[in-house]
C-alpha cells in the first residue's frame, strides 16, 4: 500500500462525516433494499478493502477497474486480514467496499441463518445487514471453501462424504484459518451437523501455502480450502461431498458502506458481476498463485478483455 | 476496558483453558522450549564468537556493531524467506530467534572481555600463562558478568518474539495472538500478550537475582 | 530458490512508494517517542520515587509482543496508519526514555552544582548544561529507536499497513521468494542508512567532542 492509498483512505474515511450527513434521510431505508436508488455518493473516492487471500485481492482490483472506468476514483488496501478483522473495518469507515461471499458473509451475521439458494440467502443477507451497509446483487461467480483430503486418505479410511469423516472422530487432525474453528462453515458447523470431532485442529492459513503445504506432508488429514484453487485437481486431491448442504453455495457479492454506494458504483458492480463466470475466477487465481502476476496486473488485464475497462 | 480485564481474569483462570493441545500450559512449554534451545544455540555461536573477539582483539568492528545490523533484521521477512527456502519446519523460527540473540550475546561478551583489566591480563602473561590459559583462567571468570547479562538479555528478547513461531502455524504463546487477531478475539490477545510479558519478566528477575547472588563477592 | 529479476524492475514504483510508507511510520514513531520521552525522562531522573515505577513499567511494555499491541489497538484506531504508529511510538518511548534517564544520569554532579553556584535556574541548567552534556547517549538511544522502529514496521503486515512488510505477505501467500528477498534487502538497507545520517547528526550536534580529538 503506498502513501497516496493511505492517504487517500484516511479522505475517505474523514469525508465520511459529511457525505452521510446527506444521506441520512434516505440511509435508512436503504439499508432495507439492495436494489433501491440513491442514498451514497461516491464522489470522495471509494476505498476497497480485501481479505487476506489471493482470490480477494483479485477481486478487490476487479472492483477497482470496474469502478474506474465508471469514473469513480479508487483506492484498493489489499491483504487487511480476516473477515472477522475486515468487517469491523468496513462499519467505521477504514474502507468502503468489500468483495464477500453470500454464504459466509451470512454465517458470520446471522449464524442461525438455514437459507442455503442464492435468492433466499441474498435476502436474508439484507435483513440481516448492519446499519449503515448493504450488498449489492451477487455476481454469477461463485467460490466455497471446501474439505479436502489426499488420495491415499480417501482410500484408507474411505472417505468421499464429509458424513465419512465422523466414522473417524478423534483421529484426524484438520488444518484450516484459525478463524474457520469458531465457525459454522467450519469446525462449528462439522460438530453440529455431521457430528465430526477432530483430534486436532491446527490454525494454519486461508487456502495458502501453510495448510497446503501441510496436507501434502501429512501434517494435516483434512484441509479446508477453496473450490477455485487449481492446486485441489493439480494434487489429485479429493472434495468430500456435502450431503447436508453445511457448505452454503458462496456466489460474490459485493458489500458496501450505504455513504458510497451510487448508480455509478451499482451498475459498474452488476456490470463485473454478470461477466465473471467461477472458471474465469479460478484461472485468474491461477494467475497470481502459480505464474507470480501481480493482483492488479492480472485484473486490469482481464477487464479490458473484456470490455469493462 | 473493565469488562475486557474481567474477561481477561476469567480465561487465565478457567481450568479448561489450561489443558489440551492448545491448552495455557501447553502453549506455555512450548514457548519456552523454543525460547530456551534458540538461547542455546545463539550462545553456541555467540559466547565463542565474543571471547575470541576479546581476546584477540580483531573484528572488534564485528562485535560493536552486530547488534545495529541484527536489531534491522525484520523478522517477519526473516522467517518467511527461511520459510519459503526450506519448507514447514521450525527451521525459521529457530534462524530468526537465533539472529536476534546472537549479536547481545557477541556485543556483551565482548564487553566483558574488554572490561577485564589490562594489568591483569599482563600480570598473567608476566607468569608464563599461555593465550588460552589467560582466556579461560582470567579473562573468562572477570569477563562472566557482563557475559551473563548478555545472556539474560538474549533470552529476554527471545522470550519476547518467540510469538513469531505461530506465523508459521506452530505453537507457544503467539498462537494466542495469532488466533486472536483471525477470530478478532481481543481477551485471547490480550491473554497471549499477558503471558509473554509476565514469563519474560520473571525470567528477567529469576536471572538477575541469581547473577547478583553468583557475583555478591565481586566489588562493582 | 531464486529472485525474479524482472519483478524488481516492474516494480520500481511500487518499492519506492512502500520504502516511503515504511520510513514514514518510522520516523514519525522516533519523533513522538522523543517528544514523550524527553519530559518524561526529565520526570523519572528528577523524582526519585517515580524513577523506578517508570523505567519499571517501560521495561515491562517492551516485552508485550509487537503484534499484540498493534492488534489490541484495533478497536481504538482501526486499520489505519495511527494504529501502526501508536503501536510503533510504545517501542521507540521505551527505549527513548531508558536511554534519556542513563544520559541525565551521566551529567556529573560537579557541573550541575556549578551551574547553580552561577545562579543558573534550573530549567535553564536542563536546557544548556544537562541535556547537551546528555546527548551522546541520547542519540545513542535515538539510534537504537529508529533502527528498531524500522525493523518493526513490517509487524504491521498482520493488520493491514506493514510499508515493506507487504512484500513479506505478498510473498508468503504466493510461495514467491523474489518480494520477500527485496524486503529483507531495504529494510537492512534503509536502517543501516539511518542509522549512519544519525551519526553523523550526533557528530555534527557534539563539536566539543571534535575539537578534543
Amino acid at each position: 500500500m503506498n502513501r497516496r492509498t493511505l492517504l487517500g483512505g484516511l479522505f475517505a474515511a474523514a469525508s465520511v462525516p459529511a457525505l452521510s450527513a446527506c444521506a441520512s434521510g434516505i440511509t435508512s431505508l436503504d439499508s432495507q433494499g439492495s436494489a433501491s436508488g440513491g442514498g451514497g455518493s461516491s464522489k470522495g473516492g471509494v476505498t476497497i478493502g480485501t481479505a487476506n487471500f489471493t482470490e480477494n485481492q483479485v477481486l478487490g482490483y476487479l472492483y477497482a477497474a470496474v469502478l474506474q472506468q465508471a469514473g469513480v476514483k479508487v483506492k484498493v488496501r489489499p491483504n487487511l486480514g480476516t473477515r472477522e478483522i475486515v468487517i469491523p473495518a468496513l462499519k467505521s469507515g477504514d474502507i468502503d467496499l468489500l468483495p464477500e461471499y453470500q454464504g459466509a458473509l451470512l454465517n458470520y451475521l446471522a449464524p442461525k441463518d438455514n437459507s442455503a439458494e442464492p435468492g433466499t440467502m441474498q435476502n436474508a443477507l439484507t435483513l440481516a445487514m448492519p446499519g449503515g451497509l448493504q450488498v449489492l446483487p451477487y455476481g454469477q461467480a461463485a467460490d466455497s471453501d471446501c474439505f479436502v483430503v489426499t488420495r491415499e486418505t480417501a482410500r484408507k479410511y474411505g472417505l468421499t462424504t464429509l458424513a465419512d469423516l465422523a466414522k473417524q472422530n478423534g483421529k484426524l487432525v484438520i488444518g484450516a484459518a484459525p478463524e474457520v474453528k469458531k465457525r459454522r462453515v467450519g469446525a462449528i458447523g462439522l460438530k453440529d451437523v455431521y457430528g465430526v470431532e477432530f483430534k486436532e485442529f491446527k490454525s494454519l492459513d486461508s487456502d495458502g501455502p501453510l495448510v497446503k503445504g501441510a496436507l501434502k506432508k501429512g501434517d494435516v488429514d483434512v484441509a479446508n480450502l477453496f473450490t477455485t484453487d487449481t492446486d485441489i485437481a493439480a494434487n489429485d486431491w479429493v472434495v468430500l461431498s456435502d450431503p447436508k448442504n453445511l457448505i452454503p453455495s458462496q456466489h460474490i457479492v459485493p458489500l458496501i458502506a450505504d455513504r458510497k454506494a451510487d448508480d455509478r458504483v451499482r451498475k459498474a458492480l452488476a456490470r463485473l458481476g454478470n461477466v465473471l463466470t467461477t472458471a474465469q475466477l479460478t484461472q485468474l487465481n491461477s494467475q497470481v498463485d502459480n505464474d507470480k502476476k501481480d493482483p492488479e496486473d492480472v485484473a486490469n488485464a482481464y477487464a479490458k478483455q473484456h470490455g469493462l475497462a | 476496558m473493565y469488562e475486557l480485564f474481567k474477561n481477561l481474569g476469567t480465561w487465565l483462570t478457567s481450568g479448561a483453558n489450561w489443558t489440551g493441545p492448545d491448552g495455557i500450559a501447553h502453549r506455555l512449554a512450548e514457548h519456552l522450549q523454543y525460547s530456551l534451545l534458540a538461547t542455546l544455540i545463539a550462545a553456541a555461536i555467540g559466547l565463542p564468537l565474543g571471547l575470541l573477539i576479546g581476546h584477540t582483539g580483531k573484528g572488534a568492528f564485528v562485535a560493536i556493531n552486530l547488534s545495529s545490523f541484527g536489531r534491522a533484521l525484520p523478522t517477519v521477512g526473516l522467517v518467511v524467506l527461511v520459510f519459503l527456502a526450506g519448507g514447514l519446519s521450525m527451521l525459521p523460527v529457530y534462524v530468526a530467534l537465533v539472529a536476534l540473540a546472537v549479536p547481545a550475546i557477541v556485543t556483551n561478551t565482548y564487553a566483558g572481555m574488554t572490561a577485564v583489566d589490562p594489568d591483569v591480563r599482563d600480570a598473567a602473561r608476566g607468569q608464563g600463562m599461555r593465550g588460552h590459559q589467560v582466556l579461560f583462567q582470567i579473562e573468562l571468570p572477570l569477563a562472566l558478568p557482563l557475559i551473563m547479562t548478555g545472556l539474560r538479555l538474549a533470552l529476554i528478547q527471545v522470550v519476547a518474539t518467540a510469538t513469531i513461531a505461530a506465523y508459521v502455524s506452530f505453537g507457544g504463546l503467539g498462537r494466542y495472538v495469532f488466533d486472536g487477531l483471525a477470530q478478532r478475539d481481543l481477551v485471547q490477545v490480550l491473554g497471549g500478550a499477558v503471558l509473554v510479558a509476565v514469563i519474560a519478566v520473571l525470567l528477567d528477575l529469576l536471572l538477575s537475582t541469581l547473577q547478583r547472588f553468583l557475583f555478591r563477592h565481586r566489588t562493582a | 530458490m531464486t529472485i525474479d529479476w524482472s519483478w524488481i524492475g516492474d516494480h520500481t514504483d511500487d518499492l519506492t512508494s512502500l520504502t516511503i510508507s515504511h520510513l514514514q511510520a518510522a520516523l514519525t514513531a522516533v519523533f513522538f517517542g522523543v517528544l514523550i520521552s524527553l519530559p518524561l525522562a526529565v520526570v523519572a531522573h528528577r523524582v526519585r520515587p517515580l524513577r523506578g515505577f517508570l523505567l519499571g513499567f517501560s521495561n515491562v511494555l517492551f516485552t508485550i509482543p509487537s503484534i499484540a499491541i498493534f492488534v489490541l489497538l484495533l478497536p481504538i484506531s482501526g486499520l489505519t496508519r495511527t494504529t501502526t504508529v501508536i503501536g510503533l511510538t510504545v517501542y521507540t518511548l521505551v527505549v527513548l526514555l531508558r536511554n534519556t534517564v542513563e544520559g541525565l544520569d551521566s551529567v556529573p554532579a560537579k557541573t550541575k552544582e556549578a551551574a547553580k553556584a552561577m545562579g543558573t535556574r534550573p530549567l535553564r541548567t536542563l536546557l544548556t548544561v544537562e541535556f547537551p552534556l546528555a546527548l551522546p547517549v541520547i542519540m545513542a538511544g535515538v539510534r537504537i529507536a529508529t533502527v528498531m522502529s524500522i525493523s518493526l514496521v513490517s509487524v504491521a503486515t498482520y493488520i493491514g499497513d506493514g510499508g515493506l512488510g507487504q512484500l513479506f505477505t505478498d510473498g508468503f501467500q504466493r510461495n514467491f521468494p523474489t518480494p520477500v528477498i527485496v524486503g529483507v534487502v531495504l529494510t537492512i538497507l534503509l536502517a543501516v542508512a539511518a542509522d549512519a545520517l544519525l551519526v553523523a547528526l550526533q557528530y555534527a550536534l557534539t563539536p566539543w567532542k571534535r575539537r578534543r580529538a
